[in-house]
């Protein structure tokens, strides 16, 4: 049998985001059965979802939906129903998730999923986006606002683009007045940038903490779990308190020299979303070899606070305009994606990368042939490519997975004992 | 003299090597037997095969290292190594200036950049679909009503190979059908095959730095109309033994020689083990 170690954070804070995220279906199974709170359906990079709080509209994160219909194998069902409609074979698998849950009236938790108040399609980076969210509108008859980003092609945003953003969301306030009846208050706006602003700032030394060695907490792995509240809660105190818990946790496993594994024996930063049909296995993976991730680029999906961007309540819709334009991973160039896995392997002190090629997500995944090339060639840091799916179960193969890794880290293990021995 | 193993389950056939060291290491015997539905079975057998054509008692064995996709289900190994691992540790104990491996086996074909003491610098593999493998072949061969040993030498004699298109495995019967439908020469169909093939081993090992000496390992070096249409889009020659086949369990040999050293466990190996015992 393969030697398989079975590795996860334990402590409170996985509790308590079960907690949250049950909390969040509960109000979402609650405005489908009485029409409130209002809701609104957007995607995860670059969120506005702090325009929604000033409202108390609650967000749905198709996205959301999908991962946990993943990790709890129920992924393949809907996608089959979406493509026996006609959704093709490499179509996002998120989507075709999605669809299917909607034709079959399928949801993660077995409760209700509200008919959306409004379907916003906030478009940043994966055009895939705009399809899927019309298509929604059209399952769902709700109204569709379609928030149009412009790709980040230099370093920094234009004027131009900023208040081309900015437009656009004041225009969202004037349609949320109408679908809420509510009038905008501009003070639980700022009030809810501030919150943002505040937890952003504890993930952010949350992440910091992982350059410590051992690592408190898995950034890949566990991160994933952090990252419900982050996107849910983010603009709220329940939202504050959480990462406030989490902070806390993690420094006091620090203080204990607590980490993912009593002896960490690699570190690495991973680039792409996980299979999450196969999460547990594939984490076992990693922990078979004592493997830490201390840095990933999907953790900053929706945002890249470690780097120091924050939301300003002292200029919140530029800063709301502005998180969307620049400051996630997805809206942002290849070579800054390059520039950012450049840094983690430097502050993090990584050993390797692993990059996950997600066969269905064009946007995550094209380019990483020469991701890999400039890993290897110009970082020179070991890295490994391995291909699936973050959806469709369809498209892993464990044994060969299996094997690059172990294959990887047996590489790994005898450059690091030869570095030794010099 | 201290003898060690590498058993190497492949998805088609399973190798056994036995090696000693007494000052140098030395081959002392391989063993080769169809991997069939059982696995476990099938590594036994090759262990006890290559252990008979030695001459030697089972519990001789100081040390067994299991490799290639069967390696967990090996019941007596002491430890398990992935056969990318042992290809390139193997191709170095044959060649040691070996540098780049290109391994092609029934079910994945690899490109390992190794180091100058036989590590693994880094490696490629094809995707998990058996496109550009022996398993294409093996097929080609199929529809064609051509044995496999045949197809290499077969393929030699193409004047004008065709053109391939698909590297899948399941399409290239219609490709070879359509061909036949043609009437194009055998010889020149299999050319076209090899060289698709070919073709895509080489943009597989474009990733990974082709440094001169390229060995080729793994089942598929035997076929000889595959080498050529290698070396010719490669533009060098490689280097290929006799034991080409026999690489990943030469490597997991190596390994468990050298693990011999750090590890003060012996053999696990138990007479029940041996075969015939249910498993
Ligand atoms: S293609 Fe990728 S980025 Fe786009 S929606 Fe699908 S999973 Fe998300």
């Amino acid at each position: 049998m393969a030697d398989v170690r079975h590795t996860e954070y334990r402590g409170n804070i996985h509790q308590l985001q079960k907690e949250l995220m049950q909390k969040w279906y509960e109000r979402l199974n609650q405005a489908a059965e009485t029409g409130t709170p209002h809701t609104a359906s957007l995607m995860i990079s670059g969120n506005c979802v702090e325009l929604l709080e000033a409202f108390g509209v609650v967000p749905i994160y198709p996205e959301v939906n999908a991962l946990q219909l993943a990790i709890r194998h129920q992924s393949l069902d809907p996608i089959l129903a979406a493509e026996e409609i006609g959704y093709a074979a490499d179509n996002c698998a998120y989507v075709k998730a999605d669809i299917g849950c909607y034709l079959k009236g399928i949801t993660p938790t077995g409760g209700k999923l509200p008919k959306p108040s409004l379907v916003l399609c906030n478009f940043v980076g994966c055009n895939t986006y705009v399809k899927w969210f019309e298509h929604t509108a059209v399952l769902t008859g709700s109204r569709l606002y379609v928030l149009d980003v412009p790709f980040l092609r230099l370093d920094e945003p234009s004027r131009d683009d900023i208040d081309y953003v900015v437009r656009q969301l004041k225009e969202l306030v004037t349609i949320l007045e109408n679908i809420t009846g509510k009038k905008f208050d501009y003070d639980r706006f700022v009030q809810a940038v501030r919150c943002s602003a505040q937890v952003e700032e504890l993930w952010s030394q949350i992440k910091h903490l992982a350059r410590r060695s051992p690592s408190p907490f898995d950034a890949y792995f566990d991160a994933i779990t952090l990252m419900g509240p982050l996107y849910v809660y983010r603009a709220t105190p329940e939202g504050l308190n959480f990462f406030r818990a989490a902070l806390d946790e993690m420094q006091a496993k620090v203080a204990a020299g607590q980490g993912v594994f009593d002896q960490e024996k690699f570190r690495l930063v991973i680039e792409g979303p996980p299979p999450y049909p196969f999460f547990r296995t594939f984490r076992d993976m990693f922990a078979k070899w004592k493997a830490c991730t201390v840095a990933s680029t999907y953790s900053t999906v929706g945002g890249l606070w470690e780097f120091g961007a924050r939301h300003d309540p002292d200029h919140p819709f530029e800063s709301v305009a502005m998180h969307m334009l620049a400051q996630n991973v997805t809206n942002r160039n290849f070579l800054q994606r390059y520039e950012q896995i450049g840094r983690y392997v430097k502050d993090w002190n990584a050993d390797g990368l692993i990059i996950h090629f997600v066969k269905s997500c064009r946007l995550f995944s094209a380019g990483q042939g020469d991701m890999r090339d400039y890993a290897t060639r110009t970082l020179g840091i070991p890295t490994l490519y391995i291909e699936s799916d973050l959806e469709d179960p369809r498209y892993f193969a464990e044994a060969q997975t299996r094997n690059r890794i172990d294959a990887f880290f047996e590489a790994l293990e005898h450059s690091k004992m030869t570095a030794t021995a010099v | 003299m201290r003898i060690a193993a590498g058993v190497d389950v492949g998805s088609t056939q399973t190798k056994a090597v036995v090696m000693a060291e007494n000052g140098g290491r030395e081959i002392l015997a391989r063993a080769l037997v169809d991997t069939g539905a059982n696995v476990r079975k099938a590594a036994e057998n090759a262990f006890l095969a290559a252990c008979h054509s030695a001459g030697i008692a089972t519990p001789e064995v100081g040390f067994v290292v299991g490799t290639g996709y069967g390696r967990y289900n090996i019941s007596f190994g002491n430890t398990q190594m992935t056969e990318i691992s042992c290809h390139a540790r193997g191709a170095h104990f044959v060649y040691p200036s070996t540098r780049t491996v290109i391994d092609m086996g029934g079910q994945d074909s690899k490109a390992i950049s190794v180091g100058g003491d036989g590590q693994v610098m880094d490696f490629v593999m094809n995707d998990k679909c058996a496109a550009g493998t022996g398993r294409f072949l093996a097929n080609a061969a199929d529809v064609m009503g051509i044995g496999l040993d045949e197809i290499g030498p077969l393929s030699l004699r193409a004047s004008r190979p065709v053109r391939i298109t698909t590297v899948c495995t399941v399409f290239v019967e219609s490709d070879i059908l359509s061909y036949l439908a043609q009437g194009k020469k055998a010889e020149d169909i299999l050319g076209g095959v090899h060289l698709a093939i070919a073709k895509r081993t080489l943009s597989l090992a474009r990733r990974v730095p082709i440094e001169p000496q390229i060995t080729m390992t793994g089942g598929v070096a035997r076929n000889s109309g595959m080498v050529r249409a290698l070396e010719e889009v490669l533009g060098t020659t490689m280097q290929i033994s006799p034991d080409a086949h026999f690489m990943g369990a030469i490597g997991a040999a190596v390994f468990a020689l050298e693990k011999m050293d750090q590890s003060f466990e012996s053999s696990t190996w138990r007479p029940e083990h041996a075969a015939g015992s249910g498993h």
